[in-house]
């Protein structure tokens, strides 16, 4: 199964170079890059993304900013969309996308698996990092092996929670202060939804320890 | 041992040469074997359980740079991410395990400075990996040309 956002992704942002620049610079709208550095960190020809760019940046949703002989990029957050495309970007082709497909072949043995912490509040910085809780019958040292091109395409240090889910109904039973905050704040779901989520605190629940 | 990488980092200071003590490697066992045992006291809280597995792992990693004529330079940040880091040089520790080992240094800090909580999952790595890299030192330890034993 490939990231349950993936076909939304498609479908909004048809033109590949497209929201792969928009997904690398509208979410870290601290960093400038130049045209190579986004070729590269996106996997796309340079000449054709310089095009792209362009385009973006004459529409305003692009700085292009001249540095000595290099014509660096970033965000423009004054754009007008720019809150509503990013939060598009963020749920779609940015960051829950790499983390969804990274943990892919886990998804069978996984219940619920989301984003939580400064990243799913979007109130990170460009040094956050991604917290991720996961619950199912899986080890921490899997994860951390799978998430770990995740890390590098993202840029961020990614931090997974593994839980089982009896681990995590005893922590929630035991009324963990932790886990109360994460569950009154935003998520991004990876694996299963809010409803796997909430199906876990009900009595009975008890499948794939 | 690739020891040009380890050269390396002590060019940058992140590491100091340090002659090879039997002595100092030998407290340094017994340091790292009571850790774990302290880590596998069920008794314990996971907090702590986790801690002192994660401190074994950490001496362990110590012991592979003192075996290889090194220390971490406590005055530079990052010292514990160094020491895992040259696991693969020291020990043969393969890449993997090291970024599951990183993993846990990160865990480490989360619950240290940030009041992280410790799942079951992420002790039961802690304590694998720690059992599995006692064991190991030990055999290097039991072959190394400079120890007596």
């Amino acid at each position: 199964m490939k990231a349950t956002s993936q076909s939304a992704s498609d479908l909004l942002f048809p033109l590949q170079y497209r929201g792969k620049a928009l997904a690398l610079l509208l979410l870290q709208p601290q960093r400038r890059l130049h045209v190579r550095e986004i070729a590269r960190l996106t996997g796309t020809v340079a000449g054709t993304m310089n095009k792209e760019l362009d385009r973006l940046q004459r529409a305003g949703l692009l700085e292009k900013h001249r540095v000595g002989n290099q014509l660096q990029f970033c965000a423009n957050p004054q754009h007008p969309v720019f809150a509503e495309l990013s939060a598009l970007l963020r749920k779609t082709i940015g960051l829950a996308d790499v983390l969804a497909l990274a943990l892919t072949p886990l998804a069978d043995r996984v219940t619920v698996a989301f984003v939580f912490g400064s990243i799913a509040t979007s109130s990170e910085t460009a040094v956050s990092d991604v917290d991720v809780i996961i619950i199912g019958a899986v080890d921490f040292g899997e994860t951390v092996k799978l998430l770990y091109e995740a890390q590098k395409t993202l840029q961020r240090e990614v931090n997974p929670k593994v839980f089982s889910v009896a681990d995590w109904q005893a922590k929630m039973a035991a009324n963990s202060s932790f886990l109360a905050d994460v569950m009154a704040k935003p998520k991004l779901f990876l694996i299963g939804t809010q409803r796997e989520l909430d199906q876990l605190a009900e009595p009975g629940q008890n499948r794939t320890a | 041992m690739n020891s040009i990488n380890l050269l390396n980092l002590a060019k940058i200071e992140l590491l100091d040469p340090v002659p090879l003590s039997e002595d100092l490697a030998l407290r340094m066992l017994a340091s790292a074997r009571q850790r774990l045992r302290d880590a596998e006291f069920i008794q314990n809280s996971d907090e702590t359980r986790f801690d002192c597995a994660y401190t074994a792992i950490r001496t362990v990693a110590d012991i592979g740079l003192h075996l290889t004529g090194f220390r971490t330079s406590t005055s530079k940040p990052g010292h514990h991410q160094t020491a895992i880091a040259c696991l693969a040089h020291t020990l043969g520790v393969d890449e993997t395990t090291v970024r599951v080992l990183d993993g846990l240094r990160k865990q480490r800090n989360l619950t240290d400075y940030d009041g992280d909580l410790i799942t079951d999952a992420a002790l039961r790595e802690c304590l694998r990996q720690a059992r599995a890299m006692v064991t190991r030192v030990e055999a290097v330890m039991g072959e190394h040309p400079d120890l007596k034993n």
